[in-house]
């Protein structure tokens, strides 16, 4: 409950205090910019190196520029909106997509304190009061472009897909939410730059460590949904779906969603550095002014180690069905992470209550066993809530009646016990 | 109306008119564009002006829920439903569905408005400088007195709300049951088929 | 409020980028020249036959209805989470309570099968088991009672 950026407690709004808010954000806008071009490249890269290709090496130095070289040509490209479409839809979806992901990076606390000029502030572009839960709304006001993208197409495919992505991104974000209480219990506040300097010191102060680990890897799995990311990228599932929510999208427009994906990658890595791996928190020789630059570097070291585990999931894992995921989601997920809040909360007040909170989870991971069970024959009956998917008669009978030639199959309702079945059976 | 204008900083006067700016547009909107999603969006609109508004009240907390409950789950729910019934064509604004609704509609909200007006002729107001009528925390210790004060005295009206979500959730899955297992084509040829 | 002005700011700057790209790209980019082929929905080539699907399942709206439930409880857990160590013990168990409250709703749904998503069941159940040997072995049966009928 410290404080917030020193910056503004002076005298008010002066000209310089603005012009250090402005140079702020230019400076988080060039980076991030300059790091989603070099985010694209180094997953180009590392997945070719993990598949036994080149990979990007014309353009520039070991093909470092082939992203800008990509974005200055897709400037070029004719835009084309679908007669189908819903024009004004169609253009605000990039905005949506864009603007979020932009402002997640703003209350990322990069490095430590800085004074130039007497003006001490923060390395970190804001430091709301409510900072932690800014992350949270922009995903949510994500789901909002991914959504009205699809929508906005009057595609199938990129219909079906943005239905998807929403019902997918909704609920992970309540898996999300949840992890980030479990590390607020320890941190007792919403500021991110509090977080982290709960978090000040040797490693063990991490939140990893403190929360015990399996928040973060709740967590990390959440968000790697959360980004659409393999292997939760049903989202495009190229197999499917033909390019995902996207797909009617060309030109400039088209690479706002990629600058946008590839930025929300960074960001949650940051995130995740900030709310578990003590942000910039790390050992800092004494070097006569040079201090400040350690904690950047550590955090950027941090970030870079995450957006690399990610390509190496995209390399190395398969796609999830959609099923899958939002099993995982509702039915692991949210009440293991909801399991492990009640265990640290329980825990802080003494390890009695530590047991008795065990003892509970047990108890209600149990039940919940059973309600597996009971959910999996109630699937199946009569009065079930949803049919299933699977029990559509098409494919079943269309694929038999090319597959299996002339059986005499009556399509109509009326007369099911078609006499063909017997005569198969026979 | 002088005296009120000069105990508000500029800088907050600028931030109420475009939240205010903001909710309006929306609201209005609402009511006339023809789409049902654009409609939605407008929506969402007019939620962001109420955080905008609520940020310049110092109410940090309020204007996160209000976007991280307000636009990205209620709204989205709403955009569902407009997808899942299939309504996303234009509506004709002219078929009235409750007969003789916008005579109605407009005699309540002269009304509503009067009264409004009546009560600023009226009453009287006493707008003291900020820091008398201001708030207790600024910002950061928000949250806490919020916290402070819905798990000690509103702690009934907190355990409560568990109550009406259970009830929600039993809503939601008793709407989307199928009542008529009859109606369901499938279920016998899938048993055939086995 | 002041500590939201970077946040403004920063919104301003993204909404001006793409904005301006969009500028950028309409003066860069060759002059539309939209033929029906082009502006028809993409189906890698495929000319669309059906309507997009007017209609979802209503799966997609208990998800969503769930996900608001679960949400206002995550909201609940803020401002817990911020005084939870003046509450202590007190703060602990009204939350145990109302998460108790809510995994209730958690084993209702589940128990329903209302979070259940997969065909898979389904299908070992209802779909004959495809194998290419199985396909043989029907369409000599098929063949064999043909033939004894003629």
């Amino acid at each position: 409950m410290t404080a917030a950026d020193p910056l503004f407690s002076g005298s008010g709004l002066t000209l310089a205090v603005f012009l250090i808010v402005l140079i702020k954000v230019v400076v988080a806008f060039a980076v991030l910019m300059g790091a989603v071009t070099m985010m694209i490249w180094f997953e180009r890269k590392a997945i070719s190196d993990m598949q036994s290709r080149i990979g990007p090496n014309r353009v520039g130095p070991w093909g470092l520029l082939q992203t800008l070289a990509d974005g200055i040509k897709l400037f070029f490209k004719e835009d084309l909106i679908p007669a189908e479409s819903d024009r004004f839809v169609f253009k605000l979806a990039p905005y949506l997509v864009v603007v979020p992901a932009f402002l997640i990076f703003a209350v990322i606390p990069v490095g430590g304190m800085v004074t130039i000029a007497h003006h001490t502030f923060q390395l970190q572009v804001a430091d709301p009061p409510m900072g932690i839960l800014l992350v949270l709304a922009c995903s949510g006001i994500a789901v909002y472009g991914v959504m009205l993208a699809g929508w906005a197409s009057g595609s199938k495919y990129p219909l079906m897909s943005s239905v998807r992505a929403s019902a997918q991104m909704v609920s992970y974000e309540a898996a999300l939410g949840m992890n980030v209480v479990t590390v607020l219990l320890l941190c007792n506040s919403l500021s991110t730059r509090d977080i982290v300097n709960a978090q000040g010191g040797a490693f063990w102060h991490w939140n990893l460590i403190r929360t015990g680990i399996v928040p973060f890897v709740l967590f990390l799995i959440a968000a790697t949904a959360e980004l659409n990311r393999p292997p939760f990228d049903v989202v495009e599932a190229d197999s499917e779906l033909v390019g995902g929510f996207n797909t009617e999208y060309s030109s400039i427009r088209f690479a706002l969603f990629y600058l946008a994906e590839f930025m929300n990658t960074i960001t949650m890595s940051a995130v995740m550095v900030t709310l578990f791996f003590g942000g910039p928190a790390g050992p800092i020789p004494n070097i006569p002014h040079l201090r400040w630059v350690f904690p950047i570097l550590w955090f950027t070291a941090k970030v870079v180690a995450f957006c690399f585990m990610y390509i190496w999931f995209r390399a190395a894992l398969p796609r999830m069905r959609y099923d899958q995921l939002m099993d995982l989601g509702w039915k692991k997920l949210i009440p293991l992470s909801l399991a492990w809040m009640l265990l640290v909360a329980a825990a802080i007040i003494s390890w009695r209550w530590a047991l008795v909170a065990l003892a509970a989870v047990v108890l209600g991971w149990s039940g919940l066993t059973w309600a597996f069970e009971l959910g999996a024959e109630r699937e199946l009956a009569d009065d079930a809530v949803l049919p299933t998917i699977g029990q559509r008669p098409l494919p079943g009978w269309e694929l038999r009646h090319i597959t299996d030639g002339d059986e005499d199959w009556e399509m109509d309702e009326s007369d099911e016990d078609a006499d063909s079945d017997e005569e198969v059976e026979a | 109306m002088t005296s009120l204008l000069a105990t508000v900083a500029i800088p907050d006067l600028l931030v109420f008119l475009l939240g205010a700016l903001l909710c309006l547009v929306g609201a209005v909107s609402i009511l006339t564009v023809k789409n049902p999603v654009h409609a939605a969006l407008s929506l969402v609109m007019t939620l962001f002006g109420i955080a905008v508004l609520f940020i310049e009240l110092q109410a940090d907390f309020l204007a996160a829920v209000q976007i991280i409950v307000y636009a990205g789950a209620i709204v989205v729910l709403f955009l569902f439903v407009i997808m899942f019934l299939g309504v996303d064509r234009e509506e004709d604004l002219a078929v009235e569905p409750i007969v003789g609704q916008r005579p109605l509609a407009a005699v309540l909200i002269t009304a509503l408005m009067a009264s409004i007006v009546a009560l600023g002729l009226v009453g009287h107001f006493e707008v003291g400088p900020a820091t008398q009528t201001g708030m207790l925390h600024g910002g950061a210790g928000n949250v806490a007195d919020l916290g402070r004060s819905v798990f000690t005295t509103y702690l009934f009206a907190f355990e409560a709300t568990a109550g009406l979500l259970i009830i929600a959730v039993v809503g939601a899955v008793v709407l989307a049951r199928r009542n008529n297992p009859d109606d369901h084509v499938a279920e016998s040829q899938v048993e055939e088929l086995a | 409020m002041n500590a939201y002005l970077p946040v403004f700011i920063l919104m301003i700057v993204g909404i001006l980028f793409a904005g301006l790209s969009f500028v950028a790209s309409g003066l860069l980019a060759p002059r539309k020249k939209p033929t029906a082929a082009k502006l028809a929905p993409y189906e890698c080539g495929i000319v669309p036959e059906r309507e997009p699907p007017q209609r979802f399942p209503v799966r997609f709206y208990l998800v969503a209805m769930i996900f608001i439930v679960f949400d206002i409880e995550i909201v609940f857990m803020y401002p817990f989470a911020v005084v939870f160590r003046q509450l202590a013990l007190f703060g602990f168990l009204e939350v145990a309570a109302f998460s108790v409250v809510l995994f209730a709703a958690l084993l209702y749904l589940v128990s329903n099968g209302a979070l259940s998503w997969g065909p898979a069941v389904i299908l070992t159940r209802g779909m004959p088991s495809r194998t290419s040997e199985s396909t043989i072995t029907r369409i000599s049966a098929t063949k064999s009672t043909d033939g004894q009928a003629a």
